[in-house]
């Protein structure tokens, strides 16, 4: 059940009548159910793998809260991120390590294959859960009680697929002390929902074709031009997607009375890639941050170390996308940008603030992260070389972008600039009534006519 | 855990204010939808070559033909299948006094042409007759359901008015065709999405070709002279359910004689009955005491028809419509001899030779039946 589907926008309505029209104490169960619901009309069969990994956490949660510091409680935090990884490396690193110890003793490259299934977002749970029992462990979390609030924290359907990651004391702190969702929470919620559909269906179903047209025959859509366009509508159509869908995730946690975090920050704005990734995926640029760079010494053991852990972590965040070289080097370009960059700016702060230099900077960080998208979206590395090698010949080829499609790109990034600058969105959604409604009708209207309607496209980040 | 953060308390007007926009929101979009899809503006620049605009091109054809001609036209409707020259057609009209015009499309079935001829004809009272070609008086059920025919929703979508759209989506068949129906019905700009998209890819060539078919439209296809290539050679052993191709046919010749000639007998479920008395019912209906004949011409069915008995048919509506009083049923075998592979390009359609000898005959019968043109 996708998001963009009629199936689903039934499903939400029942679901929030359901909750709202239930005794408090039964709300919970309801979300709970609801949520299981969701993931089953995916694959019911995973319901299982789900369940365990829930019970393993809690487990783990509550033995780590009652036994003291010291070699004991390590063992149980390493045997519960070892679980967690374990289940993750199975289903989503097997068959890629296979191919290379396949290739390694020189057998066929599916000698070792199994045919295994990706469980939907398990690479999005198992973090939410693996920062959950590093919390409990580092003190910063009390261990959870309840194993059916802590369930609901793993599988709550708005972000169960495909994030945000949310931090356990964030979901905790709406779910213990919940309450109705205010005006402005309403308000946002309905605006986010409707443009994170927009986005997804409008904008990101749209570039999607482009795109696909492109990466399925690469050989046949020779030119510099058309390379740049079809990785151009890529890295719209990724955007796009990505966070439309956490902008309807957003929007119908608050409709339930949640806050999830923000997971996107404009971030075709950024001023160079360490400003991208604060504005990118936010959620697991910040997991990132908190479980991976900082525990491996973050930027404390001087200037090599810290190149060292931004490219490890960034190596590893691209893997955590994908089980494929492909993503590992979109990890590692993206590590040694962030370490040039440092290189560049030492310790000093990133500066964010307009001047009429900040354009060509922002249109230069476009430029690396449309590059960085070649890797990401291409079959193998073969293809994203010649790829690349179209992108750097000499000029040829023809634009595979509709007048239209640039016109979308326009509009929304003249929405995108001024929301940068004066904050509309916020504007809308506190907006009076008639201008709220009419906000609203645009988008609706703008789904209508560009919306890609009868083809449903999966979100992209529903694979990882 | 954490201190909590201040929570406000909930502003209910505000909520209901919301709850209200998006009511509100939604019939701005149902506005803005009728303003631009339910307006004569956007079907006036739909591209020709797609359903609607081969629809709404017809019909603005025939509706400007209405005005030039006097009070004895005849108006045939069908699919590709009806394959006649009005202009051969009405080279007997000195003899005859009835002139012929054409506001069939190909791929449509009675379903849009109803709509047509609300359109075309809203006082029920403008023809001397409305004539439509069908390839059987008994009802045979294909594979292919005609009531589950979405292609009805795009080519009648721009005569869709808001009291249909109930009606219409429930017309068809199965519940994925309703909903389709129902949506694109509701809200025409998802049915007119790719032509608008393919407008905004290029706007100026659209009014500039749009500007041309506008004006030529009439002449190009009442001048239209079919292909002269035929099936001349043709073989079908039905015995052995075996066909021989004469050398030269390409494949679209090939599959039309497979797909339509050669197909196996469906199992008889009755659905296309209900589907002709449905549709055809509501055009009886409309015409129910008006001085315009409603005929039924059975065309010409292939280079080599299928035999009888293939199929043990349940019904014959059409048959049933002669019983009612201003209803027609031209002879079943008035053209049984045009059934031959020299006169057809492909399985189902005539040939130039064979509109040539077709085109005459049908204008001579009509007439004979409609009686004397003087009024």
């Amino acid at each position: 059940m996708l998001f963009n589907t009629t199936q689903f926008f039934i499903f939400l309505p029942v679901v929030l009548a359901l909750f709202y029209t239930s005794p408090q104490r039964f709300r919970r169960y309801i979300l709970l159910a609801a949520s299981y619901f969701f993931y089953a009309c995916w694959n019911y069969k995973f319901i299982a793998l789900l369940l365990t990994l829930t019970a393993i956490d809690y487990t783990a949660g509550i033995w780590l809260e009652k036994v003291a510091p010291g070699p004991r409680k390590k063992a149980l935090l390493i045997l519960s991120l070892s679980a967690n990884l374990g289940f993750l490396g199975f289903f989503k690193y097997y068959n890629f390590l296979a191919s290379n110890l396949a290739l390694l003793l020189r057998k066929p490259q599916h000698a070792f294959f199994l045919d295994i299934v990706l469980p939907l977002g398990i690479s999005f749970h198992t973090f939410q859960s693996m920062s959950y029992v590093v919390d409990v462990y580092r003190g910063q979390q009390k261990a959870v009680r309840s194993p059916i609030d802590y369930a609901l924290f793993i599988c709550f359907f708005p972000q169960l697929v495909a994030g945000p990651i949310v931090r356990a004391r964030t979901f905790f702190r709406d779910l213990f002390n919940w309450r109705p969702p205010s005006a402005d929470d309403v308000s946002t919620g309905i605006f986010l929902l409707t443009l994170g559909l927009t986005k997804k269906m409008a904008f990101a179903d749209q570039f999607a074709k482009v795109a696909n047209r492109y990466f399925s025959d690469v050989a046949g859509n020779p030119g510099m031009a058309t390379a740049w366009s079809g990785v151009l509508a890529f890295g719209l159509q990724i955007y796009f997607d990505f966070s439309g869908y956490t902008d309807m995730a957003i929007g119908m946690a608050k409709l339930f009375g949640f806050h999830f975090p923000v997971n996107f920050r404009r971030p075709y704005l950024a001023s160079s890639i360490t400003d991208f990734w604060r504005r990118w995926h936010i959620s697991l640029s910040s997991w990132l941050r908190d479980y991976l760079y900082i525990p491996l010494g973050g930027n404390r053991h001087g200037q090599w170390m810290t190149y060292r852990n931004l490219a490890l972590t960034m190596l590893l965040g691209g893997l955590w996308h994908g089980a494929s070289w492909n993503f590992a080097i979109w990890g590692g370009y993206h590590g040694a940008l962030l370490s040039v960059e440092r290189v560049f700016r030492g310790d000093r702060p990133m500066r964010e603030e307009w001047s009429w230099l900040y354009p060509v900077k922002a249109v230069l960080t476009f430029g690396l992260v449309l590059i960085g998208w070649v890797f990401f979206r291409a079959a193998d590395l073969p293809q994203s070389l010649q790829i690349l090698g179209q992108m750097f010949s000499r000029p040829g080829g023809h634009t595979l972008l509709q007048h239209w499609h640039v016109g979308l790109a326009l509009v929304a990034l003249a929405l995108a600039v001024v929301e940068e600058k004066f904050e509309w969105f916020e504007w809308v959604i506190q907006a009076p009534a008639w201008a709220y409604a009419a906000a609203l009708a645009a988008m609706f209207l703008c789904v209508e006519i560009f919306g890609v309607i009868d083809a449903s496209i999966p979100f992209i980040y529903f694979q990882f | 855990m954490p201190a909590l953060p201040p929570v406000r308390i909930p502003g209910t007007s505000l909520q209901k204010g919301r709850g209200l926009a998006l009511l509100v929101a939604f019939l701005g979009l149902f506005a803005l939808d009728g303003l631009l899809f339910r307006t004569p503006f956007y079907p006036s620049i739909v591209q020709m070559d797609s359903s609607t605009g081969a629809f709404e091109l017809t019909l603005r054809r025939e509706q400007q033909a209405q005005t030039r001609n006097g009070d004895n036209l005849v108006v045939t409707l069908g699919d590709s299948r009806f394959a006649y020259s009005p202009r051969l057609a009405n080279q007997v009209t000195a003899q005859t006094g009835y002139v012929f015009r054409h506001a069939g499309v190909a791929g449509t079935d009675v379903r849009s042409w109803y709509y047509m001829l609300r359109d075309l004809d809203p006082t029920a009272r403008r023809y001397r007759a409305v004539v439509f070609g069908v390839t059987d008086y008994d009802d045979e059920d294909e594979f292919f359901t005609p009531d589950d025919d979405i292609r009805a929703l795009h080519y009648a979508i721009a005569r869709l008015r808001w009291s249909d759209v109930l009606e219409f989506a429930l017309s068809f068949h199965s519940r994925n065709v309703q909903w389709e129906a129902l949506r694109g019905a509701s809200l025409k700009g998802i049915v007119y999405q790719n032509d608008l998209l393919a407008f905004l890819a290029k706007p100026a060539e659209r009014i500039r070709r749009v500007r041309i078919e506008r004006r030529d439209f009439d002449k190009w296809t009442y001048d239209y002279l079919e292909t002269p290539r035929s099936m001349a050679g043709l073989q079908i052993d039905w015995k052995a359910w075996k066909v021989t191709f004469p050398p030269g046919l390409d494949q679209d010749q090939q599959d039309t004689v497979n797909g339509d000639l050669m197909r196996a007998p469906a199992p008889q479920t009755g659905r296309v009955a209900a589907f002709r008395r449905a549709w055809y019912g509501r055009i009886l209906d409309r015409y129910r005491g008006s001085r315009t004949k409603i005929i039924f011409v059975r065309l010409p069915r292939g280079p080599i028809p299928r035999p009888a008995g293939l199929v043990r048919k349940k019904s014959a509506t059409i048959r049933e419509f002669a019983s009612l009083p201003n209803v027609l049923l031209c002879d079943e075998h008035a053209f049984d001899s045009l059934e031959h592979p020299e006169l057809f390009r492909d399985g189902m359609h005539l040939n130039r030779a064979g509109v040539a000898q077709f085109s005459p005959m049908l204008a001579e019968d009509i007439s004979r039946m409609l009686g004397s043109a003087a009024r």
